[in-house]
């Protein structure tokens, strides 16, 4: 099965100047725990709402006045839409993650794959998924 | 298999008093992402890194300013430490929730008991939960 049809499609994104509040607004009115950075239509990063917590919240941090690019994760892992699932899978066990933004072969953000979508794809994956992921509870 | 061998015991909880900002701070300090409120040694609610995000920062509240009390969801689903595994999976799936709050005979907190806990022992059980949660979406 390919990414593309589990994949969570018509992604939001954001500017990596745009302020965190905005941020946190946006996933609040969307039903979402994160949003891909995007500047001049490349991806540059991806926050979340453990993000605005973390390293806005607890830190301080006035979320009004912030840009996203300070508390963002810069290093974000990518699939394509036409990969198989099971690679995709795999990529989030090595990693500990439970999401991956994914790209086309123009490197443009097309969609989100998180380890929920995994999960309508095959229960055997989001589990081993889930197993390897970083203790987040 | 009973939920008190796959929970996690010593779990760190906060008082409903305590502001939202202290709330955040301690979930990153130990990297979790929810936290019990307990009151008089009695559960009253859970707090989450998301409930900060869109119940504090989201709606312009000061994080100092903010009590836990004011952001945190009250009425929460909880288990017993005797409890079966599939019955609390089946309770986390009706209430599309990752975490549960375990409480001992006495209604003590017990433990937690995420849904990676749950993925450690059934891949099948755990990505149900995941399947039948409609929040948030990624």
């Amino acid at each position: 099965m390919r990414v593309s049809e589990l994949m969570s499609k018509h992604v939001e994104a954001i500017a990596p100047d745009k302020n965190i509040r905005l941020a946190s607004r946006w996933m609040r009115d969307n039903n979402i725990g994160s949003l891909p950075v995007v500047n001049d239509g490349k991806l540059v990063g991806i926050v979340t709402d453990r993000d605005i917590s973390c390293f806005a919240v607890a830190m301080g941090r006035d979320p009004s006045s912030t840009p996203i690019e300070k508390i963002m994760t810069t290093d974000v892992a990518t699939c394509y839409d036409d990969d198989d699932i099971t690679d995709a899978a795999h990529q989030m066990e090595q990693r500990h993650i439970r999401r991956l933004a994914v790209i086309d072969h123009d490197n443009k953000v097309i969609g989100l794959l998180s380890v929920d979508d995994l999960a309508r794809g095959s229960h055997e994956l989001a589990g081993a998924v889930l197993e390897a992921a970083d203790a987040i509870h | 298999m009973n939920i008190c061998d796959i929970m996690k015991r010593d779990v760190k909880f906060i008082s409903p008093n305590t502001s939202a900002k202290e709330a955040a701070r301690l979930m990153h300090d130990q990297h979790i992402g929810a936290l019990p409120v307990v009151e008089d040694n009695k559960l009253v609610g859970m707090i989450t890194d998301r409930d900060i995000c869109c119940k504090v920062t989201a709606t312009g509240r000061d994080a100092v300013m903010t009590k836990v009390s004011e952001v945190m969801a009250k009425d929460v689903a909880t288990c017993f430490t005797d409890q079966e595994l599939s019955d609390v999976a089946y309770l986390m799936a009706s209430h599309q929730i990752h975490r549960i709050a375990v409480l001992d005979n006495d209604d003590k907190l017990a433990g937690i008991l995420s849904i990676d806990d749950l993925a450690h022992k059934s891949h099948d059980l755990a990505s149900t939960i995941l399947e039948a949660s409609a929040a948030p979406a990624h």
